[in-house]
């Protein structure tokens, strides 16, 4: 079967599924309560009539069915509507945010998946070695350290102590130019994203490492890397080459799922580092039922992970030959 | 001077359970040019005396002891590197199953060309007419087009084929095949067994068939090497051992199945032991039909009983007595 047919179906396929899970969120979020009650519960001053006119206008009041239509009409021409909270248009804070989310995130998936690659291929050949059981705690520690906690610790140590890197935010740190010496916007940048993409790394690298040693072992026990090695092929290729493409597949499928729920992303993270990305403020427009942008925000990150997901099948039917795409 | 000599090799796997001692003093000897059977039941340590001649044994094995002359220089002193250059070059390994020792993610020809890259440093052009021309003489059709074929679209016996095409690659002196038609339907069995008859004549090369099937020994092989538990329990041509066996050899000769029908063993009654703790005196003793009180406390020699014929049995000499 044609590869373009191929995907051309799967893009089909994902019109009911983005279809029913946008359905889904609309009903869960209006299950949830009201958002104008919420919004105005602190302000005694409001009225009841006031409430009204603003569920009237932000047209609250219409059946569910046809809000969701409405809804749906104004998703297939690319507007998501706007915010309940302060009225800017959700496409425009998503386009703000985004980028923020996906650099800190796409950085610490990928350095992961690199670091993870010789961690994991030397721990599962030094199987039961120190350095073996080294990696193994550090994989252990990354998966169960919490995210906020190691943050926090790093905040402490590097910004509050040291005052080496910035604790918060993506950008502008004045207090840092003297360091450099000069008045530069790449290094600012980098500065910011050191403290979060460390703790990211980490976290994800433990799973990788442990994904990666699992399916290394399981490789290494195959009479063919033993028929590789009784053909005089080198050590190295053996592993790196022959091995290595049997046991990665796990982790491939870990990355696509990784970079497909990439925006959803790292609320806790990014609330830690106060970064400007989706993830902060999915978590807020969560709890303020912002139903605007909370299905502009969800809908962002379906679409991602349905096309990640095709990417990693083609991935793997591209590296293992067994699997065919139909 | 034969092209194999192995003395007192001992291959332990140093398990969480214990010590396996999976070859435990062997002493063998391979002649140039002749087909030489390795017997016994699953567990005796074939495979794994095929593996420390390449040295490949895989962790947590370890050879500790003994001497593996090949063309008289002993390759257990080698560097790494050095053996690097025996394997697959000089001496290959054809492995049991092809559908588990040819890697499902990449062509014949990459990884066969490989093999002749690494050992010779051509062009990946030459390399693939090396794999066509090896693909030809164990009478793969198609070789052209099956170099950029995968693994899975072979049949078994294609599959078996072309592992015995990528052991033969290079020429080597000596050609371990370790059971290489177990896994395969009997008519492909007789196909393969032809074809490596044909081969080892042909290419005058040394064989050693791994098998615990001696209807095959008795069609392939000159000289035979019997081991139980690790242990060589005698060493002979064939006609010495088919007429005067050791009391293993002559249970295993009763197992050997008609000729129509699969080549299964039919076991010998009792369990191969444990080799972690091995029997004590005669590994074979708990399962011998003329094991006497000596049997259980001393390890008999392996003694050169004339002819060239090597025997590890305290009665040997006295049951011939009784066998005319
Ligand atoms: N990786 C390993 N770890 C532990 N023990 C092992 C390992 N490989 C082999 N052994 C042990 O070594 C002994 C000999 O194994 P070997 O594979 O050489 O037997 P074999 O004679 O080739 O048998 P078969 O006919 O089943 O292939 C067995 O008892 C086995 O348990
Ligand atoms: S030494 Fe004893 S137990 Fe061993 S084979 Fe000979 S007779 Fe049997
Ligand atoms: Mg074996």
């Amino acid at each position: 079967m044609g590869l373009a047919k191929y995907i051309i179906r799967r893009a089909i396929y994902m019109v009911p599924l983005i279809i029913g899970i946008s359905l889904v969120s609309f009903l869960v979020m209006y299950a949830a309560g009201d958002p104008i009650q919420l919004a105005t519960a602190g302000n005694p001053s409001i009225t009841e009539a006031q409430r009204q006119f603003l569920r009237e206008y932000y047209g609250l009041n219409d059946p569910i069915p046809v809000q969701y239509l409405r809804w749906l009409d104004h998703f297939v021409h690319g507007d998501f509507g706007k915010s309940l909270y302060g009225g800017r248009p959700v496409n425009e804070i998503i386009s703000s945010l985004v980028w923020e989310t996906a650099k800190l995130q796409l950085i610490s998936i990928l350095l992961a998946f690199f670091i993870s690659i010789p961690a994991g291929v030397y721990s599962a050949v030094k199987q039961r070695s120190a350095a073996d059981y080294t990696v193994s705690s550090v994989a252990i520690f990354g998966i169960s350290v919490p995210v906020f906690w190691f943050g926090i610790v790093l905040i402490l140590v590097f910004s509050y102590h040291l005052g080496w890197l910035p604790s918060a935010g993506a950008h502008g740190a004045p207090y840092l130019w003297p360091v450099f010496g000069i008045k530069n916007e790449f290094l600012d940048e980098l500065a910011h994203l050191v403290l979060p993409v460390t703790v990211l790394t980490f976290a994800n690298l433990a799973y990788n490492v442990r994904l990666l040693r699992a399916g290394m072992l399981e490789v290494l026990r195959q009479d063919y890397i033993l028929a590789a090695r009784a053909s005089g092929i080198p050590e190295r290729k053996v592993l790196y080459k022959y091995a290595l493409k049997n046991a990665i597949t796990p982790l491939l499928t870990l990355l696509g799922l990784s970079i497909g729920a990439m925006l959803a992303g790292a609320p806790v993270t990014e609330t830690v580092f106060s970064w400007p990305g989706l993830g902060r403020a999915y978590v807020t427009a969560s709890l303020r039922l912002d139903f605007p942008l909370i299905m502009g925000i969800t809908m962002i990150i379906t679409i991602m992970i349905l096309i990640a997901n095709l990417i990693t099948d083609l991935v793997y039917a591209w590296v293992d030959p067994r699997v065919t795409i139909d | 001077m034969n092209l194999l000599e192995i003395e007192n090799l001992k291959t332990y796997f140093f398990t969480e359970a214990g010590v396996v001692k999976a070859v435990d003093d062997v002493t063998l000897s391979v002649e140039r040019g002749c087909t030489v059977g390795l017997v016994g039941e699953s567990g005796s340590g074939k495979s794994v005396t095929a593996q420390s001649v390449l040295r490949i044994v895989p962790r947590p094995g370890k050879i500790i002891g003994g001497k593996i002359l090949f063309n008289g220089e002993d390759l257990l002193l080698k560097k790494e590197e050095e053996m690097r250059k025996y394997r697959g070059k000089k001496i290959s390994l054809i492995f049991q199953d092809p559908t588990s020792s040819l890697n499902p993610l990449f062509t014949i020809g990459s990884q066969l060309a490989d093999i002749v890259i690494e050992h010779e440093k051509v062009k990946k052009e030459e390399a693939l007419d090396r794999v066509i021309k090896a693909l030809r003489i164990v009478k793969l059709p198609d070789p052209e087009h099956a170099i950029y074929q995968y693994p899975h679209q072979f049949s078994g016996g294609m599959k078996q084929r072309i592992c015995i095409a990528r052991a033969l690659l290079l020429n080597p002196e000596l050609l371990f095949a370790d059971e290489p038609t177990t896994n395969l339907d009997v008519t492909i069995q007789a196909q393969i067994i032809a074809l490596l008859k044909d081969l080892q004549r042909e290419l005058g090369m040394t064989l050693v068939m791994i098998t615990h099937d001696m209807g095959i020994v008795a069609e392939m092989c000159k000289y035979v090497v019997v081991l139980y538990a690790g242990n060589v329990m005698e060493s002979g041509s064939i006609e010495e051992i088919f007429e005067r066996p050791h009391p293993y050899t002559e249970a295993l000769l009763k197992a050997v199945p008609r000729l129509d029908e699969t080549r299964k063993l039919i076991s010998i009654p009792g369990n191969i032991p444990n080799l972690i703790d091995p029997p004590s005196g005669c590994r074979f003793h708990p399962r011998c039909q003329y094991a006497i009180d000596l049997c259980k406390e001393k390890k008999p020699p392996l003694e050169d009983v004339g002819n060239s014929h090597f025997i590890s049995c305290h009665r040997w000499r006295e049951l011939q007595g009784g066998r005319s």
